[in-house]
């Protein structure tokens, strides 16, 4: 029943909830619009917001001793939870079973090992910053450490199930994935989308104004 | 009587001694003559089983024999790995019983300790006055270390245990989803636990080595019988603790490795004999690592603080190592941050020094 469940309505609300979820908090941010600015523009805003885009994945030049271990963390398991859902063989799988139709190349199984236990190892050291870090504890929301933790169960729930000998370790996971979809339109997760309309917006006001930021 | 008579009864007199002592013996002579000797029937001879000698050398029974086969590889050329069934019970009869007895022990001492000296308080109570111990970075590496062990403790002990605790519990079924999940989860976040020992190793290491005064303290046993012992930064009990745990760890790093990529060439042997370490190195961390989580939370006040925010009292500080306390107060560390002033802020300031 469990199964029938998962496949089934579970993951059809989780669908629903995604892209219903994300559609409406991008249009309520885009419908508050913007004031007018009525000074004369001084530069390209469009060019500002693809450059602050771009520049801003790299952290400046002073504040590097201050954040190097975010930083590298960060880019440590965001870089490795994109590679693992999008060329793990499984996932490679499911894609094409339920959205896209086709396949593309899995990444060989050592590889998928390695760059597991980097996407892991970066998580964890992220979360120890944010509970260790008394400025990071201090303005953390528990909204913060759920959006971890409902991460992190994931990721584990998944290296459960890398055999695949058991289908309930594969429900598992695909539940606590779907989860996680519902949970994200309505968390600090939308960071994943809304990063890059919010650093084009900071990019297209000072490029408007002829600032280079 | 006449010599006649008297040499036909002497003659009679023999001849009746020589029926009485021979007579019985004839039918032994006869049963010798007529039964023939052992193994010259057919029914003596005993026919050996044509397989056994060929079974005995498959087993290896006395004599190291490496067959040869088309295949190659490693152990192909092993039938039967008769050093599989020693393993085997070793694993069931020692390491099984024997382990659980070390960890049991270990928490039942610890329990009658806590039972009988409680909580060991800080002398004069606390000061209120903080004292930075661990900078960010130590704690970082404390807890990454902490976390990935205790997710490979839980995991490789139900793999030991797990057939006699769990299955009682959730039926063979469900063990078997359990093993199957643990053995995955183990093997995928073991590297992970090399890299954690080599930072909290070079971390660490420096304020761990043999000091005067170690003895002391050992000889003391930390003051628990009885009076005060000077400690540097790192008592002698945590200087052991860390040596301990370095060693140990390593010794579970590097079979674990063994253990979990089996392509480099290591026959079944090797990776017996990784396993049989890799378990007592697991079973002896296990087995300490109680006592150092005990004495960092419930046995000893104003500990957790030190891991948890990095501060500790200030009366801590001088009641536990207070060689380290007069050399922070006398800031001739340049390395460990002098909290200045009375209270603690909220580490803003030592933050932005240990990044």
């Amino acid at each position: 029943m469990f199964e029938t469940l998962v496949n089934g309505i579970f993951w059809d609300i989780a669908l629903v909830v995604f892209f219903a979820g994300i559609a409406w908090h991008i249009i309520s941010i885009f419908r508050h619009g913007l004031r007018t600015d009525l000074a004369e523009s001084r530069g390209s805003s469009f060019t500002g917001a693809i450059k602050a885009n771009i520049s801003r994945f790299f952290p400046r030049r002073e504040m590097v001793p201050h954040i190097r271990l975010h930083v590298v963390a960060g880019y440590m398991f965001h870089l490795g939870l994109f590679i693992l859902v999008l060329f793990a063989a499984p996932h490679i799988d499911f894609i094409a079973k339920h959205i896209t139709g086709f396949t593309w190349t899995a990444m060989p199984h050592w590889s998928f090992v390695v760059v597991a236990q980097i996407a892991f190892a970066g998580l964890i050291l992220l979360w120890l910053v944010r509970l260790l870090n008394p400025v990071s504890r201090l303005i953390s929301r528990a909204d913060d450490h759920i959006a971890t933790i409902l991460v992190f169960i994931v990721m584990l729930t998944g290296c459960m199930a890398l055999s695949e000998a058991y289908t309930g370790l594969t429900l598992l996971h695909r539940f606590t994935v779907e989860l996680l979809m519902v949970y994200f339109p309505f968390s600090s997760l939308m960071h994943a989308i809304l990063f890059v309309p919010s650093r084009g917006f900071t990019g297209a006001l000072f490029g408007r104004r002829g600032v280079s930021a | 009587m006449n010599i006649a008579r008297k040499r036909h009864m002497r003659n009679a007199g023999i001849l009746t001694l020589l029926v009485v002592f021979i007579l019985p013996l004839i039918p032994y002579a006869i049963s010798a003559v007529l039964t023939p000797p052992a193994g010259s029937t057919e029914a003596d001879v005993q026919v050996p089983n044509p397989s056994t000698v060929l079974w005995q050398d498959v087993r290896q029974r006395g004599v190291e024999i490496t067959g040869k086969t088309q295949v190659q590889g490693v152990d192909t050329g092993v039938l039967i790995n008769k050093t599989g069934e020693e393993w085997r019970k070793y694993r069931m009869e020692i390491l099984v019983p024997y382990g659980a007895y070390l960890m049991g022990g270990i928490l039942a001492l610890i329990f009658l300790f806590y039972l009988v000296r409680g909580s060991l308080k800080i002398p004069g109570g606390l000061s209120g006055k903080k004292i930075l111990r661990f900078t960010l970075n130590e704690r970082m590496v404390h807890w990454f270390t902490v976390l990935i062990f205790w997710l490979l403790g839980v995991t490789g002990l139900i793999l030991l245990y797990g057939r006699m605790v769990l299955i009682p519990l959730l039926g063979p079924a469900g063990f078997s989803i359990t093993a199957s999940a643990s053995k995955e989860m183990h093997n995928l976040i073991g590297p992970l636990f090399l890299f954690a020992m080599l930072a909290l190793i070079i971390t660490f290491i420096k304020d761990n080595f043999y000091s005067s005064g170690d003895m002391k303290w050992l000889f003391k046993a930390g003051g628990l019988l009885g009076g005060h012992v000077s400690a540097g930064r790192f008592n002698a009990g945590e200087k052991i603790w860390f040596w301990i745990a370095s060693i140990f760890g390593l010794a579970l790093c590097i079979t674990g490795l063994i253990l979990d990529f089996a392509i480099l060439g290591q026959g079944r042997e090797v990776m017996a004999l990784s396993h049989v370490i890799h378990s007592i190195s697991a079973i002896v961390m296990i087995s300490i690592s109680f006592g150092h989580i005990y004495l960092g939370t419930a046995g000893m006040q104003g500990s957790f603080s030190s891991m948890a925010n990095g501060y500790v009292d200030e009366n801590w500080a001088k009641a536990h190592h207070d060689r380290w306390y007069e050399q922070v107060k006398n800031a001739k560390s340049k390395d460990i941050p002098v909290q200045k002033g009375g209270v603690a802020t909220s580490g803003v300031a030592d933050s932005r020094k240990s990044d």
